[in-house]
């Protein structure tokens, strides 16, 4: 599913200049291969969890970049696993 | 549906401050994003988080407390977080697979496993885009540079290398169509279409070229000069040489994978005057030994 930035700003409950910012930070990496930027699941998921994190469990900016880039880490080994799951599954068959 | 403050391990007494360093510690354990392989985290986080948005908000912690309003229905409702995507096999921008960088460098078998899964959850990384581009014979052996104009307009640049065969593909790293994210250009692959040659043919790393000589060259011998793909070289043809006689340039074939090259074979086809020849027409009229010889056998009549 594809959400244009107003879409995108009310659904995350984000603000235009917040969006900026964690866009500048790399923390948001929205589609921009067209000319008119677009979000995804994947976007407003995200930008929900850094909301969460900063307002819920009030972690500032900084951890907030830290604890993006472990977590990524931590979702592509967790891919990987899945990954060799299956090609251990294929071969084994 | 449990008591909100029991759920959040407080005493009805609890200041706003408390409550939210309660919930804070909790949500910090259990929130799903965080805890991706545990499914009970994902339901004790629900509860929290229903209990805290109810008694967290002052305004509904006072009409809960008076009982104006109950826990039930408190509980958010389920939202897709974060987690349900990021370890998705779909593609996306922030796919991370830094985490195994060191393992993947290695040589053994896991490591091949590990950039397989890699290359299947590649980054976003831009389509590779397929061209055809027909090049001359000659170039294929030789090898040259040629200049490939894109549908959109721009251009690319291709080394074709020499020996190259009919249908092998060269891809040109990173100029393909661009990726998102932190993905990058893909490749742009080349499929080589070698137009048929009028005199040279390939089989192999050798060349064979069919090369007519005149009938003096063919009886008494000569040195001619043969083209060959780089380059024009002179051919000793021995004396008493036939049609369908073939010769050997060492050399001078397509280069190979061994570092060295094939051959170019130069089939002889000789070729009588154009015109008749009265001279000729005398001597072989004369020439005994030549009235002899049936090329096509006894059996041939």
């Amino acid at each position: 599913m594809k959400w244009s930035k107003q879409e995108f700003l009310s659904r995350a409950g984000l603000g235009h200049d917040t969006l900026q910012a964690w866009i500048e930070e790399e923390w948001l990496i929205p589609d921009n291969s067209s000319a008119e930027i677009s979000f995804s699941d994947i976007d407003i998921a995200r930008a929900r969890l850094i909301r969460d994190l900063q307002l819920d469990f009030g972690v500032n900016e900084a951890g907030v970049g830290v604890i993006l880039n472990l977590l990524d880490q931590l979702y592509g080994l967790r891919r990987t696993m899945m990954e060799l799951r299956r090609a251990a599954r294929t071969t084994s068959e | 549906m449990k008591d909100p403050y029991e759920i959040l391990g407080v005493a009805r007494t609890a200041s706003a401050d408390d409550l939210q360093k309660a919930y804070r510690k909790l949500a910090k354990k259990l929130h799903p994003d965080l805890n991706p392989g545990n499914a009970e985290a994902e339901e004790k986080f629900k509860e929290i988080a229903g209990a805290y948005d109810l008694v967290g908000d002052a305004e509904k912690r006072k009409r809960f407390d008076s009982g104006e309003i109950d826990a039930s229905g408190a509980e958010r409702p389920r939202q897709n977080y974060y987690r349900d995507y990021a370890a998705s096999e779909q593609e996306h921008p922030y796919a991370d697979n830094s985490g195994f960088a060191d393992f993947m460098e290695s040589d053994d078998s896991f490591a091949e496993l590990l950039r397989r899964s890699a290359r299947a959850q590649a980054n976003s990384r831009g389509h590779d885009l397929e061209f055809r581009l027909p090049i001359e014979f000659i170039e294929s052996i030789a090898g040259a540079n040629k200049r490939l104009t894109l549908p959109d307009g721009g251009t690319l640049d291709v080394t074709i290398p020499p020996g190259i065969v009919e249908g092998q593909v060269l891809r040109l790293r990173g100029k393909g169509a661009p990726g998102s994210g932190k993905g990058g250009f893909g490749d742009a692959l080349i499929e080589v279409e070698i137009r048929p040659d009028r005199s040279f043919t390939r089989q192999g790393d050798d060349i064979y070229l069919e090369m007519p000589v005149s009938l003096t060259e063919a009886v008494l011998g000569a040195r001619i000069k043969v083209p060959t793909p780089t380059g024009t070289v002179t051919m000793a043809v021995p004396k008493g040489s036939n049609t369908g006689t073939i010769l050997r340039l060492r050399g001078k074939g397509a280069p190979n994978h061994a570092g060295g090259h094939g051959d170019q074979f130069v089939t002889l086809k000789v070729m009588l005057p154009k015109a008749p020849d009265p001279e000729l027409e005398a001597f072989v009229a004369g020439w005994e030994s030549g009235k002899a010889y049936n090329p096509r056998g006894e059996a041939a009549s």
